[in-house]
């Protein structure tokens, strides 16, 4: 009697899991050796999809997401890191009145990624967007750019804007740290002598490691996983000239459409996400490995 | 955690107030566009409006067809949570309460999900979406959205669920209860809070999600918020006064909520990335 509601109350979530998370990642892989439409005839055609992603005709813009991808990752964890520590670590200083900057900090991370997208596209237009005209109204009209329009430019202002959005999440993760830390140590440092500045890098940065690499960890998986915002700001194609192209963009192309019949594929779109996953694969390992000690210091 | 002297308050203030700034200035931007006409947008971007239109809402809502748009969204949303709440907290008070072989491994299994970004499989879902005959439809979103929101959800109530003191349901198994009147009438009343934050979490993401919706949904009428503002962008590119309503308009039910419960938010979030 126990068992059966004990099993019956499992059931739900396990089946739901297993059935629209776990049975489709295998199934992808699955996949990846057919041509397939998505409808009509399946062929079996080894490991072909993978030639030509890899050195195929598809080669050229695989290798350009993929590279793409890096470069958003390595930058963005930039920007998260190093000004989330800085925040955090004034936040820490514990100033009377600076509670509300938490939620201050926090509200972008709240919007809709498509939402910020619009807008950064609405105030980085050329012509009309708030940018420019903040830089001609205060004299530094040279810094006006075409900044979603131009190849150089455009991947770092997506960068720039995904910061802007998730800034706030890493200075609270932080912060919430670095409060948790032993005051004893911080004092003790403190009656030894030590300067404020080395108090931040000598102990308290050390024991932020962990968080630290759990937050890469989690950027890393994010980012192999962009879509939206590039979606919303440049469109499918990753525009200007594939410039802003990344895998997620890719992988959308292929699958469910905007290129020609010919390459159009459920097989192809399979082998994209495939060979997404076995980058994301070693990390999100790591990540359940973080897990499961967690799991088992609270068991 | 750190003492700092006075300059040194005065320059933390500084930086601080500088990125609140840089956060509330292109929102309020946003805000105060939505009220111009475009031609002001375009000309005095700086200055507040000349007169205030409150009129650009209505003709976004109209236009645009936000009422369908909402509905959608509020039926996706508010069933997709019900539905996490439901299906996380049976399985995360069995996991939380009982000893039983291969515990550890289910729950080890189901959090994988929190590595694992449901994005990626997305063609298996669509297919298997299509099978099940629920192509272009709502429900597709919501099952998606429930079995996607296990993981955290699970990750989150297994440990407040251990929070909850065993004596209070000893005194109601000595009763006659069984496990799952414990789970309905002790436990889940005294988790409230609890779930109050797993909503909240769900509530956003859902809400804001644009991907699932755009491979799964076709129809206009089926359409959810974020989808929509997207169709309204593409049609209406040189309004901008309308884009800018609209923009706040499906910003607004997530701002209600995140002002509203934003320390049980911020609390909730640290609990998540740390313990």
């Amino acid at each position: 009697m126990l068992k059966r509601t004990m099993f019956l109350m499992l059931l739900p979530a396990v089946a739901l899991y297993t059935l629209f998370v776990a049975y489709p990642f295998a199934s992808s892989l699955g996949l990846s050796f057919y041509d397939w439409a998505g409808i009509g005839p399946k062929t079996f055609i080894g490991l072909d999809n993978y030639r030509n992603v890899l050195s195929g005709f598809m080669s050229t813009e695989f290798y350009r997401a993929f590279n793409h991808n890096w470069v958003f990752f390595f930058w963005s964890l930039v920007l998260s890191v190093v000004p989330g520590l800085f925040f955090a670590f004034l936040l820490a200083a514990n100033m009377k009145g600076s509670g509300w900057l938490k939620v201050v900090f926090f509200f972008p991370n709240t919007l809709s990624i498509v939402v910020v997208g619009f807008l950064w596209s609405l105030l980085l237009n050329p012509q009309w967007g708030l940018v420019n005209q903040l830089f001609k109204a205060v004299g530094l009209g040279f810094l006006a750019h075409p900044w979603l329009g131009d190849m150089k430019l455009a991947l770092p202002t997506i960068i720039f804007v995904t910061a802007w959005r998730g800034l706030g999440f890493y200075v609270l993760v932080y912060l919430a740290a670095m409060l948790g830390i032993d005051r004893e140590e911080t004092e003790a440092a403190r009656i030894d002598g030590a300067t404020e500045t080395q108090i931040a890098f000598r102990i308290i940065l050390p024991h932020l490691m962990p968080i630290i690499a759990t937050t890469s960890i989690l950027k890393f998986i994010w980012t192999f996983n962009i879509f939206d915002i590039v979606y919303a700001m440049e469109g499918s194609q990753g525009g200007p000239a594939g410039t802003t192209d990344v895998l997620g963009t890719l992988f959308y192309r292929i699958a469910f459409g905007g290129l020609g019949s010919s390459q159009t594929g459920m097989g192809l779109g399979a082998t994209v996400v495939t060979l997404i996953f076995l980058v994301v694969f070693p990390v999100s390992i790591l990540y359940v490995f973080v897990l499961e000690k967690r799991v088992e210091r609270n068991a | 955690m750190f003492k700092l002297k006075l300059p040194q308050r005065i320059a933390a203030w500084f930086f601080l107030l500088a990125l609140a700034f840089a956060n509330l200035y292109p929102i309020g931007i946003m805000a105060l566009s939505s009220l111009k006409s475009t031609r002001e947008i375009f000309m005095k971007p700086f200055a507040l409006p000349a007169i205030w239109r409150f009129s650009n809402y209505a003709e976004a809502w109209q236009r645009a067809k936000f009422a369908v748009y909402f509905k959608n969204s509020i039926l996706v949303t508010t069933l997709s949570i019900a539905a996490i709440i439901l299906v996380a907290s049976m399985a995360a008070y069995v996991i939380a309460r009982f000893e039983f072989r291969g515990r550890r491994w289910l729950y080890l299994y189901l959090i994988a999900g929190l590595a694992l970004p449901t994005r990626l499989a997305i063609i298996p879902i669509f297919l298997l979406m299509r099978s099940l005959n629920l192509q272009d439809t709502l429900s597709s979103l919501v099952v998606v959205y429930t079995a996607g929101g296990v993981a955290f959800s699970l990750f989150l109530l297994v440990n407040f669920f251990k929070k909850i003191p065993r004596d209070l349901e000893d005194s109601a198994r000595i009763d006659g209860a069984g496990p799952f009147r414990i789970y309905w009438q002790i436990d889940l009343p005294l988790l409230k809070p609890a779930l109050a934050t797993v909503a909240m979490f769900n509530f956003i993401d859902v809400w804001n999600d644009f991907f699932f919706p755009l491979i799964m949904l076709s129809s206009n009428a089926k359409k959810t918020v974020p989808l929509g503002v997207q169709a309204f962008f593409g049609e209406y590119t040189v309004e901008w006064h309308l884009l800018f309503a609209a923009l706040n308009l499906a910003v607004l039910p997530v701002l209600a909520v995140f002002l509203a419960m934003s320390k049980q938010f911020i609390a909730g979030l640290t609990e998540g990335a740390l313990k």
